[in-house]
């Protein structure tokens, strides 16, 4: 019997052996010194874990406060990108489509991506087939709330959008100064991210074309849920990312935010005077028989156009984002949830521990969860920061009172949307219809 | 040569030697990226992809109401701030010279803005009209002006004023004061023996005096607002602003999170025309009224 067992694990060993030598090739190239520039924390606890497997291949790592500003020079000037560029999902598709990045399927073919990193984030790394690089955090919507207010107020957690406004009604009439959730004003990642959590899409891309259809249901149902729960002064749009917004998280007068699950960690950054309030669960649904999630931020890393050893740059960027090794180091000392990957089922329970921060909760498997229920994708358009800017001004304009009912904003912001896409030289714009 | 004599050649080789250091810094520096930049505006360009337009960014430039909207800002600076400025600094001049040495512990203090970054800074005073964190709050409740917010997309262009006169009053004030003591002072003693009171001899005496300096900093603080960033820059964190809120701002965004590099050059070049036709008509017609020059 033990032999059984024994000679099981051996042949298990031996089929892992074999995987693994699938998905990361040997490289047949000269030594060579690749650059990567990433903003993220710790990245070279992962960098010597791979020069062990690698010795042939050096990576150095840069991080610059003017990422995008000195990416975008370096791809106008034609010259100067790093072999591996760090890029924002929601802004891939933009350099993707201006050439930034060159195709790596070579070393990564499409069935090897799939296996490693899920359908879905074909749509984040990939365009008309070419694979140009490997995603690395995840950026499930999770509900972070405060067990605190939570508890104070006899508030239930919600698992459905129903029950959402219902809880944040109640906290509104016994503690009109505080706020029960407050949507960023601006951040069109948190808004075309709430539509994609409900399972739709306000954009896309589909054989070389770009679809744009804001008024589909969903997003109508997502942006009225919202509008009514405003317009009526339940909660209010606040402006994200700044002193009064980490005040107030710090300080405890917003009882719930939804954001991407890397969000856990910057909290614990951010704001330390809420150690021990906060719990995170997976984000409610309309349909709880019928759960959906999408996501919020998250970055991968990509191979780019002026890269001279794409296939060094290539095996770096799959070891980088999938190999346990590495997913261990991030996890570690980045704190990153690189959940995207499917071996992060492999050391996931390693990973998954009490988080005192959370209150002792095992926030690990409850992000993992919320990150397996994202069932959908789509490819964002190239023109991401006109398309934020156009949101911001126009709830601006709302909160200004320039706009009365909150729900007019989607249909006036995609009509400027399609305006900016011509603008840009994009003829090629379908509106009104979504690819399914 | 023989048109030109030995001794000229090398006064002026010798000056040339002297000025040397500055020549290569603002020809580098300076006139070689603004004949490139002027290069530059003459194609189009998506991502790494170039091509040749002529005077296409400039036809669409004179189109692009975004682009004449962002002047807004610097012509309210322009007829507001400056001018408020340089009055409260010759003011704040005159007020030196009545102590003795010209009051350089006053001098110090009012100076000292000036020697804080404009970006850091811009991060103080956003927290100073932050909604939860403002301790104008207090004072405001005295008055019982309860939970007033501060920091609203119509009050930007008052906080901005008192960012900048904030900044640039105690610089300015220093610089008129380094003028003042270098009018002779027998002009006031004369004035003095005539029977002038103090502020009789500043205005009257000293003011017409300072009009060439003034008019100087008047230039230099036009061409500020013109090219006004980084408070602007910062007050975004707390209250959106389109990106197009005043010119500087406007070529960085197309820049840099538009990747429209060569038609933010394009209105660079266009920015840099109009703030040096500008100044060249300020100092030719303030130059005739000085002069007393009569074409």
């Amino acid at each position: 019997m033990k032999r059984v067992a024994l000679a099981l694990l051996l042949a298990l060993a031996l089929s892992v052996g074999v995987c693994a030598a699938d998905y990361y090739p040997e490289y047949t190239g000269p030594p060579v010194e690749i650059t990567m520039w990433a903003w993220t924390s710790n990245e070279n606890y992962s960098i010597e874990e791979f020069q062990k497997v690698y010795p042939n291949i050096t990576v150095i790592w840069e991080d610059f406060g003017v990422h995008y500003e000195k990416a975008q020079t370096a791809l106008a000037a034609g010259s100067g990108l790093p072999d591996v560029l760090m890029v924002e999902y929601s802004f891939a598709p933009e350099y993707m489509d201006l050439g930034a990045f060159q195709p790596i399927n070579k070393w990564l073919d499409e069935e090897t991506f799939v296996k490693l990193y899920g359908e879905q984030a074909l749509g984040w790394c990939s365009m008309d087939g070419e694979i140009y690089g490997t995603p690395q955090d995840s950026g499930a919507i999770a509900l972070f709330y405060r067990q605190d207010l939570f508890d104070q107020y006899g508030l239930e957690v919600p698992t459905t959008w129903e029950e959402f406004a219902e809880q944040a009604r109640k906290f509104k009439a016994a503690a009109p100064h505080l706020e029960f959730n407050a949507p960023p004003l601006g951040y069109a990642l948190w808004w075309v991210g709430l539509v994609w959590q409900s399972g739709g899409k306000m954009f896309d891309y589909h054989d070389g074309n770009w679809y744009i259809d804001f008024t589909n249901p969903i997003a109508e149902k997502v942006f009225e849920f919202w509008g009514e729960l405003i317009d009526e002064g339940t909660i209010n749009v606040t402006m994200w990312w700044n002193a009064d917004w980490y005040n107030s998280l710090n300080m405890g007068t917003t009882a719930t935010v939804l954001n991407g699950c890397w969000f856990a960690e910057w909290l614990r950054y951010n704001a330390p005077d809420s150690e021990g309030m906060w719990r995170v669960i997976a984000p409610p649904n309309f349909d709880p028989s019928n759960p959906h999630n999408g996501m919020l931020g998250g970055s991968g890393f990509y191979v780019t156009a002026h890269s001279k050893n794409p296939e060094a740059a290539a095996i770096f960027v799959n070891w980088l984002n999938s190999h346990p090794d590495s997913l261990r180091c991030l996890n570690q000392y980045s704190n990153l949830p690189i959940m995207v990957s499917t071996r992060y089922e492999e050391v996931v329970h390693e990973l998954a521990v009490d988080d005192s921060f959370f209150g002792g909760q095992n926030i690990v498997e409850e992000l993992w969860h919320a990150h397996n229920l994202i069932n959908t994708t789509f490819v964002g358009l190239p023109i991401w920061s006109n398309l934020d800017n156009a949101l911001s001004l126009l709830l601006q304009d709302y909160v200004d009172g320039k706009i009365e009912r909150f729900a007019d904003i989607l249909p006036m912001w995609e009509e400027q949307v399609i305006g900016f896409m011509e603008e840009f030289g994009y003829f090629n714009v379908i509106v009104g219809e979504l690819p399914d | 040569m023989t048109w030109i004599s030995k001794a000229r050649l090398k006064a002026t080789l010798k000056a040339y030697l002297f000025l040397a250091p500055f020549l290569v810094v603002f020809i580098g520096l300076v006139v070689y990226p603004i004949g490139l930049g002027v290069r530059l505006s003459l194609y189009g360009q998506r991502g790494a992809r170039m091509w040749y337009v002529g005077l296409d960014n400039y036809k669409r430039i004179f189109a692009d109401s975004m682009f004449w909207q962002s002047f807004k800002i610097p012509l309210f600076l322009l007829l507001v701030q400056v001018p408020v400025m340089l009055f409260l600094a010759t003011m704040i001049a005159f007020l030196y010279e009545t102590r003795k040495g010209g009051g350089p512990v006053y001098r110090f203090i009012y100076y000292l803005p000036y020697t804080i970054p404009g970006i850091v800074s811009g991060i103080v005073w956003s927290y100073i009209f932050s909604d939860s964190m403002s301790p104008l709050h207090p004072l405001l409740s005295l008055f019982g002006l309860e939970n007033v917010k501060l920091l609203t997309r119509a009050n930007v262009p008052g906080i901005l004023l008192v960012i900048i006169l904030w900044q640039f009053t105690g610089y300015t004030a220093f610089l008129v004061y380094s003028s003042l003591i270098a009018i002779p002072k027998e002009y006031s003693e004369a004035a003095q023996i005539d029977g002038a009171g103090l502020w009789q001899i500043a205005f009257r005496i000293k003011l017409p005096l300072l009009k060439g300096p003034l008019i100087t900093l008047f230039i230099f603080n036009a061409i500020g607002a013109m090219q006004v960033f980084n408070e602007p820059w910062m007050l975004g964190n707390l209250v959106v602003l389109p990106l197009n809120y005043t010119p500087a701002m406007y070529i960085y965004n197309s820049a840099f999170s538009q990747g429209r590099f060569t038609y933010a050059t394009a209105m660079g070049v266009i920015l840099a025309v109009i703030t040096c036709a500008f100044s060249w008509y300020i100092l030719r017609s303030a130059g005739r009224q000085i002069l007393g020059r009569r074409d």
